[in-house]
């Protein structure tokens, strides 16, 4: 990757052929749902300018690159018919090759307690998950699932699918948390569990 | 039109269809259709008693669906000429019009469409352009949304003579709209309906909102744009002149427009690019600018007027620089928007030149055309014989070529454009084109392969493209093998079997057969013609077990100079690769294949003489040149 720019990059990689195309519309940004519910700052219309005029950091810094769930909800709205979501996955896959970890809490496997069924393996929508013999204290050289934290969306359904409460999305996304959540909700205001 | 109708020497006839164009330049000869109207031209005054008393009332298509029309109407205010027409769809043949005409008996039922047939000189057409409807456009809810509309209803909605007198008001309620936001590149520069650019909206969403805004200087309008294009003289001031009146540009597509169902008003969801942040803003009427689109029988008529299309759909002209208003076929110009969007300016410009285009053939006695023109040896011609055959009138794309089982095919001179696609085309050799006859083309393959011919590329060339591609290459110092030698003929139509055939039985290393991408052919389908006889030598070459690479089919613009440095480079690298005992072998072992298909060689007239002629000055250089050392 000596001589090659970041825009030549993008376009090698599958999804990412289309990134010229862009004439900056705007169509993409007003249709997203990340950027009018989650993140203003989500813009993937400036991503694609950011890659274009080779400006590395500020892309891999960019919650763009992060955030796209890969919904397609520009791509038939795009004049151009650019896939975005597919020139976003390149930028990300470059990233995580140049060793930039995603800011996002992704799943994490507990693998004292995993045994492999694979049921993650086959709901998780972005193939994040794989099943690998890993050596794993008190248990040995055992087959478990393993997340790749540069695929993974953190949507959680695999901590919806897992039998064994073995993986899913840590912090505030457990599944006491979630419970809780749907507890208070089911309340008459002003009384907690 | 009415000025045009005024003019003695002009003719306009309305409501009359073109159905067959037949002949060449200076003879067309073309069959109208003049619609019956039903009411009679010598004795109608246009007073329009009849359309009074009319009960029917159906949607008026010129005020786009806005306002009702009777079934005895009178299309619009300026038609020329002034008389009623009657909508046999719509009528219910009550007869109240015959009637209220009284004593001038103008309507009569029993009219039928007549058939004219008129000798014409030169044609100029001027068939316009048409609107894309937005309805598919789902996210701006045309047709569902009430006061959504597209720029031409505002058109009429804004226009004194309209349905509302120039008042323009909301259709959900009548009310005047306060706040409005235009829409530019509705379904233009979108690759999902119309890719290309439509020419003038910009300029036309702003004089609408220039209009609005000098009406009523306190309505607050908004344009949505992706790029404001305003290249023309005066264009840019325009735009200015629109900022300054306070008009708000706001540069961002429109993702979706939503209703709010109590009061019908209008929320636009968009990125506005200026501020990097999504906007949404709350608008009482939207007007969507809508592509300009080809007409919709457009393709029906390019049939019958013997004329190509480009991609998008228009008329395509004989050169995008050159000779923009000339069609491929003499005598036919183009006038506006029929060729490509255009605007008011650009359309008047081209239908003048088209005008003075067209004169000049009816002040001429004789007509010029390119001396490359095919003839028939009609003794060779197996139609003279009563065989079916046809196969040249089918390659022809002018079609020059008048074909009849039972007598001699002939060339319409006038017509013919010399690509050469007959010539090769025909089975018999009965075909030659002057300047470019087989003998000729067979003397120039036999001196280019004079010496060591397994090393040498024979590469064919069209004239317009790959020729020039071939030039490009060598001004701009893109370095390619020496071996080339380059062969020129008018259109890869003209690439003969038997010149590929006499090029490898005398032993020839390779061969290119190159020309125009199928878009740029200048000879409509010329290259069409070149490409399946390509492809079909590259089958029976396959079939030889010829190993690849020594023939191939490459289509290279005269702009891609170094694509053609590149495939010359790739051929001479495939020989490079191969050892030359192997080469030669292959060579001898294919030419007692490339002999059985050459047979009729040397009947074809003229071919003997010139090749013992050309052998004569081959042994001569050759000896000359030994002398020389």
């Amino acid at each position: 990757m000596n001589n090659t720019t970041f825009a030549e990059e993008v376009k090698a990689l599958p999804g990412g052929e289309s990134l010229e195309m862009c004439y900056s519309c705007g169509t993409c940004t007003s249709q997203c749902m990340v950027q009018l519910k989650q993140e203003p700052e989500y813009n993937p219309r400036r991503l694609l300018r950011l890659v274009m005029m080779e400006m590395r950091a500020e892309a891999y810094a960019n919650p763009t690159t992060w955030l796209c769930s890969a919904c397609d909800l520009c791509y038939p709205a795009c004049p151009q018919q650019i896939h975005i979501s597919g020139v976003i996955t390149a930028v990300k896959q470059i990233a995580s090759q140049n060793g930039i970890k995603t800011p996002l809490a992704t799943s994490v496997v507990n693998q004292q307690t995993c045994v492999a069924c694979g049921l993650c393996v086959e709901v998780c929508p972005y193939d994040a998950i794989s099943l690998q013999v890993v050596k794993v204290p008190y248990r040995g050289a055992v087959s478990v699932a393993v997340v790749e934290s540069s695929l993974c969306m953190a949507c959680g359904l695999c901590g919806a699918a897992c039998r064994s409460n073995s993986i899913g999305i840590p912090e505030e996304y457990s599944d006491l948390d979630v419970v809780e959540d749907i507890w208070s909700w089911l309340q008459p205001e002003g009384t907690s569990l | 039109m009415v000025d045009a109708a005024r003019q003695p020497l002009i003719e306009v006839k309305t409501y009359t269809e073109v159905e067959k164009v037949e002949g060449f330049v200076g003879n067309f000869k073309v069959t109208l259709r003049e619609k019956s109207k039903y009411v009679r031209a010598d004795r109608c005054n246009g007073c329009g008693d009849c359309a009074k008393v009319c009960p029917i009332e159906i949607p008026n298509y010129f005020e786009m669906n806005l306002a009702p029309r009777k079934a005895i109407y009178i299309p619009m205010s300026q038609s020329v000429p002034l008389i009623y027409t009657v909508d046999l769809d719509a009528c219910i043949h009550c007869y109240k019009c015959v009637e209220a005409c009284g004593a001038l008996q103008a309507i009569d039922f029993s009219m039928q469409d007549k058939i004219v047939e008129e000798d014409i000189g030169a044609i100029v057409v001027a068939t316009g352009f048409s609107h894309f409807d937005p309805t598919p456009m789902e996210e701006y809810g045309y047709n569902h949304y009430p006061n959504v509309i597209t720029a031409m209803e505002m058109e009429r909605l804004n226009n004194s003579a309209g349905p509302t007198s120039g008042r323009l008001i909301r259709p959900s309620d009548g009310k005047v709209p306060q706040k409005l936001a235009f829409i530019n590149c509705v379904g233009s520069r979108d690759k999902r309906f119309n890719p290309g650019c439509s020419n003038f909206c910009c300029m036309y969403s702003i004089k609408n909102a220039v209009l609005l805004k000098q009406m009523n200087r306190n309505v607050d309008i908004s344009i949505y744009y992706i790029d404001i294009r305003t290249p023309s003289k005066g264009y840019e001031e325009f735009y200015d002149r629109a900022r300054s009146m306070g008009i708000h540009f706001i540069q961002g597509r429109p993702a979706m427009i939503t209703e709010d169902p109590q009061t019908h008003n209008l929320f636009i969801q968009s990125e506005d690019i200026a501020l990097g942040r999504v906007v949404e803003h709350e608008y009482d009427m939207v007007m969507l600018n809508q592509a300009a689109i080809p007409q919709p029988d457009q393709e029906k008529m390019s049939s019958v007027l013997n004329v190509a299309r480009s991609p998008g759909g228009w008329y395509m002209e004989y050169h995008p620089k050159l000779r923009p208003l000339d069609s491929p076929t003499d005598g036919i110009f183009f006038a506006g928007a029929c060729q490509g969007p255009k605007d008011i300016p650009a359309s008047v410009a081209q239908g003048s030149a088209a005008a003075s285009r067209a004169s000049r053939v009816l002040h001429s006695d004789s007509w010029q055309i390119e001396p490359t023109v095919a003839v028939v040896w009609s003794d060779r011609c197996v139609s003279a014989q009563g065989k079916p055959c046809g196969i040249c009138e089918r390659s022809c794309p002018y079609g020059a070529i008048d074909y009849q089982q039972g007598r001699a095919a002939e060339v319409i001179t006038a017509k013919c454009h010399g690509c050469g696609g007959c010539v090769a085309e025909c089975p018999h050799d009965a075909i030659t084109q002057l300047h470019y006859t087989d003998a000729q083309i067979l003397a120039q393959i036999r001196t280019l392969l004079a010496e060591e011919p397994h090393k040498k590329i024979l590469a064919f060339r069209c004239h317009w493209c790959s020729y020039g591609g071939a030039d490009l290459a060598g001004t701009s110092h893109f370095e390619y093998t020496s071996n080339e030698r380059g062969l020129k003929v008018m259109c890869s139509a003209r690439m003969d079997t038997d010149f590929i055939y006499e090029a490898y039985r005398l032993g020839a290393g390779a061969v290119l057969y190159s020309g125009c991408h199928p878009q740029d052919c200048h000879y409509i389908t010329g290259q069409v013609v070149g490409a399946k006889r390509a492809k079909r030598l590259e089958t029976i070459f396959e079939r030889m077990k010829m190993t690849p690479g020594r023939f191939r089919v490459e289509w290279i613009s005269a702009a891609e100079g170094d694509k053609y440095a590149r495939v010359l480079n790739e051929m001479q690298a495939t020989l490079d690769a191969m050892p030359e005992e192997e080469l030669l072998a292959e060579i001898d072992c294919l030419r007692p294949e490339m002999e059985k298909r050459l047979g009729r060689l040397g009947t074809i007239p003229g071919v003997g003489p010139a090749l013992d002629y050309t052998q004569g000055i081959i042994e001569a250089m050759l000896s000359t040149e030994v002398a020389v050392k």
